[in-house]
């Protein structure tokens, strides 16, 4: 094999080997944790986390980032609650959110795209605050809590035992999977972020694949807003705040490349994983939330320092 | 016969200079047609406008007759113009099969785009074997060797029916071998009926791969012959152009005391290069784009990394020696970069602050800036060097070209300055300008600075340097003092041809 090509295997695995050796440590240091419903819990807690970052690994394969999933998170399920508390037939109420978080993403790729704004972090940055702002003002600040059976089983129920939230992780990571590497599309995305003026002179029509990302992204987000509010049996405007934090840490702990074009589906959910693992862990091991912060920013600046070491071995 | 690509009345400028002035080519079927001319000729601007990068601001480019739609570089690519660009652009993770369909990827007629892989190689293969050769098509783009980018690009085009293929200076980055390569792959091209673009500096090479040259300068069309009825020397002379005269005779002689002194100077791509310059001396950097002037001073100066050799400043038993940028400003070497806006300028702060971005002394007291010791540097720079702004608050985003140059050339119009940098000092500056730019740089030489001036015009290095080396791929191939230097002695050592 290459020596390149040893380099790519190694980014692809380096990840997998990271949760491996995070097992381990925690298997030895606390009795509780290798049971199977403290695991099945931190599927179910990681798979929030996950579905965010798999609408955040489309947009940063393009070299771009989504600010905004966070707050789209949050006015979806405010949305979701009015709609179903208004008595919105369950399937049409969450058809209908799937579309706002889509039209929200789409938003942010026309800002980026048409209005030619100098990087996606100001024009994320911009409806990250106006759709929070958008989902305090519909729900007057207050959770809208209370939602009817017909929705809640399907996304907090479980099936055969494996909860539907890892269910809906499992079908999204598929989808976007394919649509990465089987699909122009995803090919186009690939190509843009490594280097977005040889896809613009190869034909790749540039802004609508981009808007396509980010139509991604919103997409993901409203998803997650689903199985959010599934669990919590409310729709809360201030869900979501700062999770596109942890979005962004998965998808490079997955080792996806912040300079664009480098980037898998499998990455990004051991990056989710990694990241619920090691809040269990420290949990486990009696760790106050303040030294979790300080273990998950240590774990998050390392990914990316590997991330730049790897790119600047590629030279 | 009619041509097969034409180009007519091509007229482009940038910000008000023209970089094309009614330049008028025409390229026929099955011929290569070599492009020379020196930096800034034009070459890549007409090429640029050929293959719909860029738009012309008048004339047109006909292909078979039917006129191109003017900066539609996709259009152009549908119609049969390829262009494989100096720096070889592709999706670096994607692979080499992936990079050949990139922008038309074969997929399932659904809306859900399902890429054909079978396909996809296919294409691949075919296109590899239309150019004649052999590269792992399963490959990353990002892994392959420069020369074998370049390949996949040029069958990019052949698959997608080039007829005419434009090289961008193809051989700038390959080796010997690799070359030979390329000329088997062009040979077959053009008897496959296809014209070949070439733009290179280096004559022998489009020579072998043309039959035809065209010679550009300053922006305008020069001659067009058969390269068999022109010598090297012709062509060298047609690019230079004119006898350029001495104008002015420097001021005065430099002294004997050695102010900078370079001694096997090595860094990523500059090799062994050793030279003194004396106290009152201009000393000029010739050089083809790419040859390692800009990499020298930056060397030099400290902000590029070095592998060997030692700069020293000053003579004697005084001569300490410069190991960083940090050296180099506290014993009074200065650069000028390049680029200006990128390098030399805060774009948005103001004249004051710019004249002051590297301090004068007395500028800080603990720490403290010390405004009216800045005031009155930035009034005095605004004087002496005529610079034309409102004042010393004035943005200088809003000087000219010129003025903005002045800003950054007052950083060093201090007693401190021994040895300036100069790093294409007069580029994007009017011809008035340069004028004053030229004449305030033979006065800190006469005042006993050293300068030294890398410049790709050599009409410049002509009327101020007292001695002119000639760099060509990193290290220096000759030195020619100003009473026997000529442009195209100058011009025939950089592109490495006898004239």
């Amino acid at each position: 094999m290459s020596r390149a090509g040893a380099r790519i295997l190694l980014g692809r695995l380096a990840p997998l080997l990271g949760l491996v050796i995070l097992c381990v440590v925690l298997s030895l240091s606390s009795p509780h944790f290798l049971t199977a419903d403290n695991l099945v819990n931190v599927l179910r807690q990681s798979s929030v986390n996950a579905l965010l970052a798999l609408g955040q690994l489309v947009v940063i394969i393009t070299a771009g980032i989504d600010l905004s999933i966070g707050s789209i998170l949050g006015l979806s399920s405010v949305v979701l609650a009015m709609q179903l508390r208004a008595g919105v037939p369950p399937l049409v109420a969450v058809l209908g959110t799937l579309v706002l978080g889509a039209l929200v993403g789409l938003l942010n790729g026309v800002l980026l795209t048409r209005l030619k704004l100098p990087h996606p972090f100001i024009s994320t940055l911009g409806t990250m605050n106006v759709a929070r702002g958008a989902a305090m003002i519909l729900a007057a600040g207050v959770p809208i809590s209370g939602l009817p059976a017909g929705f809640r089983v399907p996304f907090n129920g479980d099936l055969f035992g494996i909860p539907a939230a890892v269910i809906v992780v499992a079908v999204a990571g598929l989808i976007v999977h394919l649509l990465l590497e089987r699909t122009v599309y995803g090919r186009d995305l690939f190509a843009i972020g490594g280097n977005r003026e040889a896809a613009r002179l190869a034909g790749v029509p540039v802004s609508s694949r981009l808007e396509l990302a980010y139509l991604v992204s919103g997409l993901m987000a409203a998803v997650a807003s689903l199985v959010l509010a599934a669990r919590m049996n409310s729709g809360f405007p201030l869900a979501g705040t700062g999770a596109e934090l942890d979005a962004i840490a998965a998808v490079i702990i997955g080792g996806a490349s912040f300079f664009g074009g480098v980037g898998t589906v499998s990455g990004t959910l051991i990056g989710a994983l990694f990241i619920g693992l090691l809040r269990n862990g420290l949990n486990l091991l009696d760790v106050s939330a303040y030294w979790q912060m300080i273990v998950i920013g240590v774990v998050i600046v390392a990914a990316v320092v590997i991330d730049v070491l790897r790119a600047r071995q590629g030279d | 016969m009619q041509p097969l690509l034409e180009a007519t009345g091509i007229t482009k400028a940038f910000s008000g200079q023209l970089a094309l002035s009614n330049v008028s080519v025409s390229f026929a079927a099955g011929e290569g047609h070599a492009v020379a001319g020196e930096n800034g000729a034009g070459k890549s601007t007409l090429m640029s406008v050929v293959a719909g990068i860029l738009k012309a601001d008048a004339g047109e480019v006909r292909l078979d007759g039917v006129a191109l739609p003017p900066g539609d570089v996709v259009e152009a690519q549908r119609r049969g113009i390829g262009l494989v660009p100096q720096e070889p652009q592709g999706a670096p993770t994607l692979t080499v099969a992936e990079n050949i369909s990139l922008g038309e990827t074969p997929a399932g007629m659904s809306l859900l785009r399902v890429i054909d892989r079978g396909r996809l190689n296919e294409i691949a293969t075919n296109a590899l074997k239309l150019a004649g050769v052999d590269i792992r098509i399963d490959a990353p783009f990002g892994s392959l060797r420069l020369a074998d980018q370049q390949l996949v690009l040029i069958a990019r085009a052949l698959h997608r029916g080039s007829r005419v293929l434009i090289l961008d200076e193809p051989t700038s980055s390959l080796s010997t071998r690799e070359v030979e390569r390329l000329y088997e792959v062009v040979a077959r091209m053009k008897a496959s009926g296809r014209a070949v673009i070439a733009i290179s500096h280096r004559l022998e090479e489009l020579r072998a791969m043309s039959e035809r040259i065209t010679v550009l300068r300053d922006g305008k069309h020069v001659l067009t012959r058969a390269f068999a009825d022109v010598t090297n020397a012709d062509v060298v002379r047609a690019m230079a152009g004119r006898d350029v005269t001495s104008a002015g005779a420097p001021q005065r002689a430099a002294s004997e005391d050695v102010v900078l002194e370079v001694s096997g100077l090595g860094s990523a791509r500059v090799n062994d290069v050793s030279f003194k310059v004396r106290r009152g001396e201009i000393v000029g950097l010739a050089g083809l784009l790419g040859a390692g002037r800009s990499r020298t001073l930056h060397a030099i100066f400290g902000s590029e990394k070095r592998t060997h050799g030692t700069v020293r400043m000053g003579s004697g038993g005084g001569a300490v020696e410069v190991k960083s940028v940090r050296d180099s400003l506290a014993y009074g070497m200065g650069l000028l970069p390049e680029d200006r806006r990128g390098q030399g300028l805060v774009l948005g702060q103001s004249v004051q602050t710019n004249v002051n971005l590297v301090l004068p002394k007395g500028g800080q007291r603990f720490g403290f800036l010390s405004r009216p010791v800045l005031l009155k540097t930035a009034k005095d720079a605004i004087r002496e060097l005529a610079i034309k702004a409102s004042g010393v608050t004035a943005k200088v985003a809003t000087l000219s070209g010129g003025n903005q140059q002045k800003v950054v050339l007052a950083r060093f119009l201090r007693a401190d300055t021994k040895v300036l940098l100069l790093d294409e000092p007069t580029r994007g500056v009017d011809v008035g300008a340069k004028e004053e730019i030229h004449r305030h740089l033979e006065g800190m030489a006469a005042r006993g600075l050293g300068l030294v001036m890398a410049s790709s015009e050599i009409p410049e290095l002509l009327r101020l340097c007292h001695r002119i080396l000639i760099f060509r791929e990193g290290r220096i191939v000759g030195e020619m003092t100003r009473a026997e230097a000529t442009a195209e002695g100058i011009v025939a050592l950089a592109a490495g041809v006898l004239a």
